[in-house]
């Protein structure tokens, strides 16, 4: 399924800030 | 139908966990991922859900591609539980907040006092047993108003078991019109775990209600209880075997109305990129397994909604205080036991003893698997 680039946008600032939240 | 849309979907388990998310991201932006599994109930974790994780479900909901999954309901309990009540509640909200084509739970109950922290074992097959889970399957339909399903057990203590598990679910999910999660590696646990050919095994199972197929990876345990053998554990930390990969083959043209596969792996194998490269390649494995079995949909086909007919639910709920105590006392047993032989032994002397539970025919090589299943979760239980 194709995500928007904005969306996508966000997951990838979301994972970024997860991973280090989560460390 | 809309012209190129696959008749099966190509899908991940995505949670909020980073490590999955990050092995996730790449087949995400190449726009592979058909549809997304998430486990609404891990959600305990975690205080909140981000704003770019609910867009993210969002999007595939709105596009009816997202599905989800429980992990602690604990199906087959024999009393009712505060935590089940608590579990229907967040189902019931999660189903408001988010569009999902269909609700999935585990077979089985759940070891251990925590309702967070258990293993998924198997309950005897009786009419105690069916009534309790036909009632759950209900309450479960009841919050979440879609189509509501059971994945396959991975842990089996004897082969009569796994003989009578495809039977017993029909029975269980025909006055839902429920459908079943066929989980491949599972279902590889027990072919090699009971030396079981997979046209025997896979002739038993009501194929007509399989509407997801799961893949994932596994790992090996050596057994001192029969010495030379190995174990087949379902620990979801590794790649997905050519075995399994071999089984979706043979598996999909027989399921008629599969409509999701879906690759699982935990976060806890996805730390590295070279265990990310792996699950992005084992995806493409996967989608070219289901684009080579997809084919067009045509006015013949009886499409199984799998929505239920008018649903009664009873105002009291199914239990049995004779079936709580002895999963209590199973589960003590299992996650005290120093070694196989004590086990057998306490069993011997339970109330489990010469009942339904037909512990006599328990292998001690799956005893032990059992012991160290209980017990890893005790032990998570105490670290969180």
């Amino acid at each position: 399924m194709k995500l928007s680039k904005a969306l996508l946008g966000a997951v990838m600032i979301g994972i970024a800030v997860h991973a280090a939240s989560s460390c | 139908m809309k012209q190129g849309m696959p008749v099966i979907y190509s899908s991940v388990a995505c949670n909020l966990d980073a490590d999955m998310l990050a092995a996730c991201l790449p087949l995400l932006e190449e726009s592979r991922i058909d549809a997304l599994e998430w486990s609404f109930d891990a959600l305990y974790r975690e205080k909140e859900v981000p704003g770019w994780f609910r867009d993210l479900l969002t999007a595939f909901g709105n596009e009816h591609r997202l599905i989800g999954h429980g992990i602690f309901f604990s199906l087959f309990s024999g009393r009712w539980l505060e935590g089940q009540q608590e579990w229907l509640q967040q189902l019931r909200r999660v189903c408001r907040d988010f569009t999902f084509s269909h609700i999935t739970e585990h077979f089985g109950f759940m070891t251990g006092k925590d309702f967070h922290h258990g293993a998924p074992l198997g309950i005897p097959y009786t009419p105690t047993t069916l009534k309790i889970g036909r009632d759950r399957l209900k309450r479960i339909y009841d919050a979440c108003r879609c189509p509501v399903g059971l994945e396959n057990l991975a842990f089996s203590a004897s082969i009569e078991e796994v003989k009578r598990h495809g039977v017993f679910l029909e029975q269980l999910l025909e006055p839902v019109n429920g459908f079943i999660i066929l989980d491949l590696h599972n279902l590889y646990c027990q072919l090699h775990n009971f030396g079981m050919a997979f046209d025997e095994l896979i002739a038993l199972y009501p194929l007509h209600r399989v509407r997801e197929i799961h893949i994932s990876g596994g790992s090996w345990d050596d057994s001192l209880a029969d010495p030379g053998r190995t174990v087949r554990r379902d620990t979801h930390d590794h790649a997905v075997p050519s075995e399994v990969f071999r089984l979706l083959e043979n598996a999909l043209g027989r399921c008629p109305h599969i409509k999701y596969v879906v690759l699982e792996q935990l976060g806890v194998g996805l730390q590295t990129a070279a265990a990310r490269k792996t699950f992005y390649d084992d995806f493409l494995q996967m989608q070219e397994i289901v684009k080579g079995n997809c084919r067009p949909q045509t006015t013949a086909d009886l499409v199984n909604t799998f929505l239920p007919g008018s649903i009664l639910l009873p105002e009291t709920r199914v239990e049995d205080e004779t079936l709580y105590q002895q999963q209590l006392e199973l589960s003590r047993i299992l996650e005290t036991a120093a070694t196989h032989d004590e086990a057998i032994g306490a069993l011997q002397r339970s109330s489990l003893a010469h009942s339904s539970w037909q512990i006599e025919s328990w292998e001690p090589y799956m005893v032990e698997t059992a012991i160290k299943i209980a017990q890893k979760w005790k032990l998570s239980s105490a670290n969180a």
